[in-house]
């Protein structure tokens, strides 16, 4: 080649090396770009697509009574379970599926692949379920729409194919399964409630519900499969469930091609259990309170409140139901049969009665308070009285006579109250009802309380009922009955509140730490004077220490100081036919140093037939104030006689 | 030139040709050769088992007769003791079987002790195995329990005619229902990997958490279940170690303690359920 040819190539090559440097640069470049600047970007999405994360639940916290006994706690659930995610699980798949697919050509027969792969599924699981079976004497079925659902929508979680294995099996499967067999033994956590039905409606009950990915849980983009978690659906259970809930566990696990758990995961995080609450309930006092009321086969409700703290001792609401029947879950017969005992209601809050007699007491306060009365009027009953041209009764036809206030509240004289609120007027009454809390919610940490409670006036039935205000319904009012209606929990609260001269509010269902209760909000002074506040506490302390009071029959002679404030009612409630009565009694104890309220009202069952505060329902405050007074006999201190002592015969 | 050097390859062909051999066999040939291999290797072992017995015999017999004599005395106390607990534990036997009865409940299976020398000890961290020198002949069962003096050794993994593998329970691949003494609640045990001929360790999982270690000098000992079928129940395990929270947030894990001695054991007993006739 001469030198000018030469030259002419090399200008050729030079032009050739640019062309490909360009496309190398080009090359490099973009190799570069990928591999520096989009790195991240690739990486994640490769992270996506290989990783997938699994929520599990923590177990919930326990709960305590006042005395450290274990109310609700969490029982281990032993299960066998397949990890469908499991290599040695595929391959049993595909050949499974394979051998039904040759057995279907070879009779000639036509099949659908989804049909057989179902098919498929369910009989190595069953292979499996059977080897299980004859090592435990059962005789378990799988069952293949619900396999091969599981299958598809969770393969990272574990498929239960026993979940009911008693203490020996879980023993027995533990030795005889080879640890790196695809059937493990699983332990879950389910509710137990150590007590069964009592206290059911203020504990609660949960139910199981797909997790809610919390928030600041790693892997937070991935595909995430779920556990099922437990969460309260009503009680304590409902109203403190974030409190009691345990923290999600977490793992992350690397996937194959075929998605299939591959190693051992990148990430754990524990599930932690949740925290722990301590109830204000009295389990001995709830347990006597239960067994009265399932004496008679009672139902009603009752509420014990801790004068000091406000702490409620004891609820009570029947019929209840066992609430073991709800855990691990609610089955179909369980659930129809509480509905057909209408047992779902908490009657201590959510339902409003007629408050009956007991109401006398706020007719007394109203007119102490307005100086239509003091401790010294006396009004004659003669068993009948014309209020704007209708006749108005005392109870059971008695004639009482001339009766001052104690004696009024002793025997419970409907005239005497009539008068007293006649005098006062509608609208005093209304607003000392309001006063004392009878109008709205009392803001028990519980859910669902009602707030249907009644506390009528000249407004409300204008309003409600388009109609005037009669003094008809003043007297009505005056003894607790016509528009009137109030729960049981705030029964006890209106007792407590006369009990300390002051109106309490707010009770709570936790045990109160001594920092809670310096927070709590400070009571309003009831606004008695004491010299009254003492006639009306006289008054009650006569309706259960005298022998012919309305509510002897709650009184604990034989217990020395226990001396008990109480009042008798029978609440009328008109259905179709007649009337149902419903039995009240309220209490405080001891008189001159209240610890102790209750409030419990005995429903009546049949029409028209007679129920009374002092039969039915004393008996059963008889008793949980022994168990109180048995428990805390420091809370009975000598005392000095009343005006309702020396009336003694 | 090419014959020159694929002699020179000969050792590596006959090591692809074995390799590829061993890939195709059928699984009954690959069984078969591995059976006759430790059959084969099993007398080496027995014989050496033996020699070693005959060495032990030969420095017992180097031993003075005042000392021999004294054995013999300690030896002769310990029969005396040990027959009051025979009479007092065949009492107990009939009173237990009395409340059984009773109770009407389903009798428990009674086992037949078969003592074996240990021929040999595997206790690297993997394996933590042992050859004992009883096997298919001396009616040793896959699955069987293996005890000694201080608890639990192990189970049978495999039978061979003369001699068995045990697999001990320091070794993670068995599993056992245990309870704590004083307890009956149902704990899972496996064994653990520790440090090659370090001292045996155990987990155990689902402790509940109720449970403290209140005396570190006194831990928790944990017995066989007997629920699980395969162990009597009061057999010792071990002693629980660090608790700590357990995966599910439910339960605690700990770790386990073993009995030293499982590392140089010379004899244990297999034991075999017998199995009452039907009348």
């Amino acid at each position: 080649m001469t030198p000018e040819e030469h030259q002419k190539y090399q200008a050729r090559l030079w032009i050739f090396y640019a062309i490909l440097g360009v496309i190398i640069l080009t090359l490099v470049g973009g190799l570069g770009f990928r591999q520096i600047i989009e790195s991240s970007a690739y990486a994640e999405k490769e992270k996506r697509q290989n990783q997938r994360r699994i929520l599990t639940p923590g177990p919930r916290g326990n709960m305590f009574d006042r005395d450290g006994r274990l109310v609700v706690a969490n029982r281990p659930q032993f299960s066998a379970v397949v990890h469908l995610s499991d290599e040695s699980i595929r391959r049993a798949f595909r050949a499974e599926y394979l051998a039904l697919v040759r057995d279907h050509r070879e009779r000639g027969e036509k099949f659908r692949s989804r049909n057989l792969e179902i098919q498929a599924r369910a009989n190595v699981i069953q292979s499996y379920l059977d080897n299980i079976n004859l090592m435990l004497g059962r005789d378990d079925k799988v069952e293949a729409r619900s396999l091969s659902r599981h299958f598809e929508t969770n393969t990272y979680l574990p498929y239960k194919i026993i979940d009911d294995l008693s203490r020996e099996e879980f023993a027995i499967l533990l030795e005889s399964e080879p640890i790196n067999s695809a059937v493990d033994v699983y332990v879950s956590s389910v509710r137990h409630y150590p007590y069964e039905s009592a206290a059911a409606h203020t504990l609660g009950y949960v139910s199981t519900s797909l997790l809610e990915p919390r928030e600041g849980l790693p892997g937070s983009d991935l595909r995430t499969f779920q556990s099922k978690g437990i969460f309260g659906r009503n009680g304590i259970e409902k109203f403190y469930d974030t409190e009691l809930q345990g923290s999600m566990g977490t793992e992350i696990w690397t996937i194959d091609v075929n998605g299939y758990k591959f190693s051992d995961p990148i990430q754990r995080i524990f599930p932690r259990k949740g925290n722990d609450l301590q109830l204000s309930l009295d389990m001995d006092l709830q347990m006597v309170a239960e067994e009265q009321f399932d004496k008679y086969e009672s139902e009603g409700a009752l509420v014990a409140i801790d004068l000091n703290t406000v702490e409620i001792l004891a609820m009570v609401s029947k019929p209840d139901f066992n609430l073991n029947d709800t855990s691990p879950s609610f089955s179909t017969r369980a659930f129809k049969e509480i509905e057909e005992r209408g047992a779902w209601e908490n009657k201590a809050i959510r339902r409003p009665y007629p408050p009956g007699s007991p109401f006398k007491l706020v007719t007394a306060i109203a007119a102490l308070k307005a100086g239509m009365i003091d401790e010294n009027t006396v009004f004659d009953c003669q068993n009948q009285m014309m209020v704007s041209g209708m006749k108005f009764v005392c109870h059971s036809g008695n004639h009482h006579g001339e009766v001052s206030l104690r004696d009024a509240i002793k025997k419970s004289c409907n005239i005497y109250f009539y008068n007293a609120a006649l005098k006062t007027g509608v609208d005093l009454l209304s607003q000392e009802a309001i006063f004392l809390g009878l109008d709205k919610p009392t803001g028990i940490n519980l859910p669902n309380e009602t707030r249907h409670m009644i506390v009528p006036s000249k407004e409300y039935k204008k309003e409600r009922h388009q109609a005037s205000w009669y003094p008809g319904d003043t007297a009505n009012m005056a003894i607790g009955q016509g528009f009137l209606l109030t729960t049981p929990m705030q029964m006890a609260l209106l007792t407590g509140s006369i009990a300390r001269n002051e109106v309490i509010t707010q009770p709570s269902i936790l045990k109160q730490s001594p920092k809670e209760l310096v927070m709590r909000p400070a009571p309003r002074p009831l606004g008695l004077p004491p010299s009254l506040h003492k006639a009306v506490v006289e008054g009650m302390e006569k309706v259960v220490q005298d022998g012919d009071g309305t509510g002897r029959f709650a009184n604990l002679r034989d217990v020395d100081g226990a001396r008990i404030a109480g009042k008798t009612g029978t609440a009328q409630v008109r259905r179709k036919g007649g009337t149902i009565e419903h039995a009240w009694f309220v209490a405080f104890a001891p008189a001159n140093d209240p610890q102790i309220a209750l409030a419990l009202i005995v429903e009546g069952k049949n029409l028209n037939e007679g129920h009374g505060g002092g039969t039915n329902a004393a008996p059963i405050a008889h008793y949980v104030l022994r168990k109180y007074f048995e428990k805390h006999p420091e809370d009975l201190r000598p005392q000095t006689p009343t005006i309702a002592n020396v009336a003694l015969p | 030139m090419f014959r020159k050097q694929l002699v020179q390859f000969r050792p590596i062909i006959a090591l692809v040709s074995v390799v590829v051999f061993w890939l195709l066999a059928p699984v009954f040939i690959k069984s078969l050769l591995k059976t006759t291999f430790y059959e084969f290797q099993a007398p080496v072992s027995v014989t050496a088992s033996y020699i070693r017995q005959l060495q032990d015999f030969w420095s017992g017999r180097l031993k003075s007769k005042d000392d021999l004599y004294e054995a013999a005395q300690d030896l002769a106390r310990l029969n005396a003791a040990y027959e009051l607990k025979v009479v007092e534990s065949i009492s107990l036997e009939k009173e237990v079987a009395r409340l059984e009865e009773l109770l009407q409940l389903p009798s428990r299976p009674t086992y037949r002790y078969e003592i074996a020398r240990v021929v040999e000890r595997d206790f690297n961290s993997w394996w933590r195995r042992m050859v004992i020198r009883k096997g298919s002949v001396h009616n040793i069962q896959h699955g069987a329990p293996v005890v000694f003096t201080g608890g639990v050794v192990g189970r049978v993994q495999e039978v061979r005619k003369y001699t068995s593998v045990v697999y001990l329970i320091s070794n993670i691949d068995i599993r056992l229902a245990v309870v704590l003494e004083g307890d009956n609640r149902v704990i899972s045990f496996t064994g653990a990997q520790s440090t090659a001929f370090g001292n045996p360790r155990g987990l155990a999982e689902y402790v509940p958490t109720d449970i403290k270690i209140s005396d570190p000098r006194n831990p928790p000992r944990l017995l066989t279940s007997g629920l699980g079928g395969v162990f009597p129940p009061g057999l010792p395990v071990g002693y629980i170690k660090n608790l700590r929270q357990g995966a599910g947030g439910m339960f605690l894990d700990a770790d386990v303690e073993l009995d030293r001695r499982l590392t140089h054991l010379s004899e244990v007993a297999v034991l075999t359920p017998i199995l009452e006739s039907n009348p």
